[in-house]
């Protein structure tokens, strides 16, 4: 890339990250996120509409089908403020859908889910812990985000060697919902196929390709939440007092800090390469293997950070009144969301280019 | 000791169990250790109501109320006290099996404090008269018992407490704020660590002192834990008159006296049992999830088995040192520390090989026994309660290493 061009795109990802603050500031927010949690459908129609607004559904899409144009860079850039304010808004899975539909060229569904009016949610997981799409025709999906908002569903199905898409209406769907720790749901949905309408011939192609952005931008958004979480106890570290000190200056504490800020700086070196890698044209394996040692990295890195934020803490981070619980319990979802950190580094192994040394 | 720990239910048959008969209360501490076993095993059979097994939370007074009341009429309440005031009189030795078979089980924990804490304190430290006022009415039920240590400001740092009591004529007048008190919306009393010198070194000015929590003055308002349960409350002392014969010991020597106390403590929150349960649970997860066989799991698991055994053996070790008579020392902060973070690992790779379930709200298909995030959010405060792990580090690093600083 030219210099000029690293100019440009270094103030695209700004610009991303400026409006992104303005609907889910970082770490400032947690009203609106508390009062969202554990209701229907677990967040704000009319922030999601917002997104919409903001051309954010439609980030990665080519602008000549309604979409922003714009890389993995300004995607993982979006989805780590996003991340960091906890907004519970779908915004990946509805990303991952409005790509399908691109592909498929389907602008009847395609345009009310860029606009944020219309939730379009792709239910292709058939087991916990997976990346493949199987698409069993009567296999019941499975952990699909968000559900109880969706107004529709697709449903990418196998025939013989193609991958076809149907469209499934979410009213009058076989559905059932569960409660996530973070204050949104799973759906499981048993598809009536004779209700699907077939929208596209074979997405065999593309759907990997889909889930893997989906993977990177759920790794940027854990990126997001583990950098509040951490700023949260950096700031306690900092304030807290006990034995007349404060308690940032026992060092067996900056010790913690720092390791969890090594963690940190591996995630974000992660994803941030990842994104990069994807915009350099990365395909195939080399854009695989990215992915998974960036998601790998941000399941584990989470988790960690957000424990230690609690263990910091002491008692006032086991109480749910407190920030804390709120990043421990988003980590918890997204960690193994789009693959665990095992399934990851499984994959990665696979697909990463032999060590030259 | 870490022998009999492993031995699976199924090794009790149901026709050696019939062969046992429960003794009196007053000679249960002159059964040998295998028999001792043996009836706490079939008084748990007969006695423990079955839908209190392995609670998935803390149970309420008004949940566990009905397990309290049927220890307390058949003698067993209070195991660890004397005889003379209504205990079992168990040694140290035995009250280790007890707990043991008590965990095994999956019992509960009652409003234990008055049983644990405060009663083995006044039958130290009490007068006779506030024995004859006190120990009965925990027998009974009739006084449930909170501990009122930590404040907003003293946690760690407990001896910085600053809830005072200031003497006007027969009462003291109490004043601040304790927090993260163990089920207070329960209780009816409170027993209290107060400032009545401010003027002395920190741990010289501190007293113990009982209240009752239906004193004007006292608000309770419950806080909602990361388990999404009210647990723990915050405890508000506004001009509360107490009277001076509550004070238990002499004035200013509270701090010696609940340290006294800790020591105890120590080895129950050591107990492997925490552990060797969640374990279960874990093999359980990776059967149902399907990488129960997997190279990589067995290997995880078989790292945690490993641990799980090295600490039985550690604790037995300890176990034989209160066997003896002889009291703990500082190295058992050793066991805290180790059994907690190793429950901690066991429910960090309950999350790993969920996959999405590691993000559901309720326990998998409604089985209390797949529960990954349950367990993983029960497992964060095990750390931070009883002395947090970085505070018994500090404990081992300078009472047991005695390393510089
Ligand atoms: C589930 C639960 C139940 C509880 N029940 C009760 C109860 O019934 N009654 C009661 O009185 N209390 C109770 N507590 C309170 C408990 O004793 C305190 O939370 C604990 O002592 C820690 O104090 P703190 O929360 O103020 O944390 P702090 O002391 O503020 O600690 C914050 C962080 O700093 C670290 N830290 C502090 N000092 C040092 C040091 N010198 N060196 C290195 N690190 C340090 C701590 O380890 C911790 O990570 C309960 C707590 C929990 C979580």
């Amino acid at each position: 890339m030219s210099e000029a061009a690293e100019d440009d795109r270094a103030e695209s990802i700004r610009m991303i990250r400026d409006s992104a603050a303005a609907v889910a500031p970082r770490g400032g927010d947690s009203k609106r996120v508390r009062a969202l949690r554990f209701t229907d459908p677990g967040y704000d129609p009319a922030v999601l509409r917002q997104m919409g607004e903001m051309g954010w559904i439609g980030l990665r899409l080519p602008e000549a089908a309604g979409g922003a144009g714009l890389g993995m860079g300004e995607m993982c850039a979006l989805a780590e403020e996003l991340g960091a304010g906890l907004a519970p808004e779908p915004l990946i899975p509805a990303a991952l859908s409005a790509a399908l539909l691109g592909y498929a060229d389907d602008q009847a569904a395609l345009t009310p889910l860029l606009a944020g009016e219309a939730l379009t949610l792709t239910a292709w997981q058939e087991r916990a812990d997976s990346l493949v799409t199987p698409g069993t025709p009567d296999a019941k999906r499975i952990f699909v985000p968000m559900a109880g908002g969706a107004t529709q569903f697709l449903l990418p199905l196998r025939e013989g060697t193609r991958m076809a898409l149907h469209l499934l209406p979410a009213a009058g769907a076989d559905l059932t919902i569960e409660r996530t720790q973070d204050g949104g749901t799973y759906g499981t949905l048993r598809p009536d196929l004779s209700r699907a309408t077939r929208i596209a011939d074979d997405v065999g192609g593309v759907i990997g390709r889909v889930l893997d952005e989906a993977a990177l931008a759920t790794a940027a958004y854990l990126l997001g939440t583990m950098e509040a979480a951490f700023a949260l106890t950096l700031q306690y570290l900092r304030t807290r007092q006990q034995f007349g000190r404060i308690i940032g200056t026992f060092q067996s504490l900056q010790h913690r800090a720092a390791d969890l800020k090594i963690q940190l700086s591996l995630t974000r070196a992660g994803v941030e390469g990842a994104a990069a890698a994807f915009d350099a044209g990365a395909t195939g394996d080399a854009a695989r293997a990215v992915v998974s040692r960036a998601k790998a990295r941000a399941a584990e890195a989470s988790l960690r950070v957000t424990r230690e934020c609690i263990q910091l803490h002491g008692g006032i981070g086991y109480t749910d009144e407190y920030d804390a619980g709120l990043y421990l319990r988003k980590a918890m979802v997204l960690a193994n969301q789009y693959g665990s950190a095992a399934l990851h580094r499984r994959r990665f192994l696979e697909t990463a280019p032999e060590d030259e040394e | 000791m870490p022998r009999q720990l492993s031995t699976s239910p199924s090794e009790t048959g149901s026709d050696a169990m019939n062969a046992v008969t429960i003794p009196r209360p007053q000679d249960l501490n002159g059964l040998d250790d295998e028999s001792f076993r043996a009836v706490v095993r079939r008084f748990l059979a007969e006695n423990y109501p079955p839908e209190l097994r392995n609670p998935p939370k803390r149970l309420h007074w008004s949940e566990n109320k009905v397990w309290y009341h049927k220890l307390a009429e058949k003698g067993w309440l209070c195991p660890g006290w004397p005889q003379e005031y209504g205990g079992l009189g168990l040694s140290p030795g035995k009250l280790i099996i007890l707990t043991e078979e008590y965990e095994r089980h999956g019992v509960a924990r009652t409003n234990d404090h008055g049983i644990i804490m405060l009663g083995p304190l006044v039958i130290k430290y009490g007068t006779e008269a506030q024995k004859q006022r006190f120990l009965p009415k925990i027998l009974t039920g009739e006084h449930i018992w909170c501990q009122g240590y930590s404040e907003p400001n003293s946690g760690s740092d407990l001896a910085s407490l600053r809830t005072e009591a200031v003497l006007d004529g027969d009462h003291y007048v109490v004043n601040g704020q304790k927090t993260w008190t163990t089920l207070a919306s329960d209780a009816n009393w409170i027993f209290l660590l107060v400032r009545t010198d401010k003027q002395a070194k920190k741990q010289e000015g501190i007293s113990f002192l009982l209240v009752d929590m239906k004193t004007p003055g006292i608000t309770v308002k419950p806080i909602i834990n990361l388990e999404m349960h009210d647990e723990f409350c915050e405890t508000f002392f506004d001009n509360v008159r107490v009277p001076r014969e509550n004070l238990v010991g002499q004035p200013n020597k509270g701090w010696d006296m609940a340290k006294a106390l800790l020591s105890f403590e120590r080895i129950f929150l050591g107990s492997p049992r925490q552990s060797a349960y969640a374990l279960a649970r874990l093999k359980q997860l990776a059967e149902t999830m399907g990488v129960a066989e997997e190279p990589a799991f067995r290997d995880r698991y078989a790292q945690l088995r490993l641990d799980l055994d090295d600490l039985k053996a550690l604790y037995g070790r300890f176990v034989e040192v209160l066997k003896q008579g002889r009291s703990l020392g500082p190295d058992v902060s050793m066991l805290k520390v180790f059994q907690s973070e190793l429950f901690q690992r066991i429910t960090d790779t309950m999350l790993e090989i969920a996959g999405e379930n590691a993000g559901l709200l309720e326990p998998i298909g409604g089985n209390l026994n797949l529960n990954p995030t349950g367990q993983y959010i029960q497992a964060r405060p095990t750390s931070i309660y009883g002395g947090t792990n970085e505070i018994q580090r500090n404990i081992i690093a300078k009472n047991v290493l005695e390393l510089p600083g």
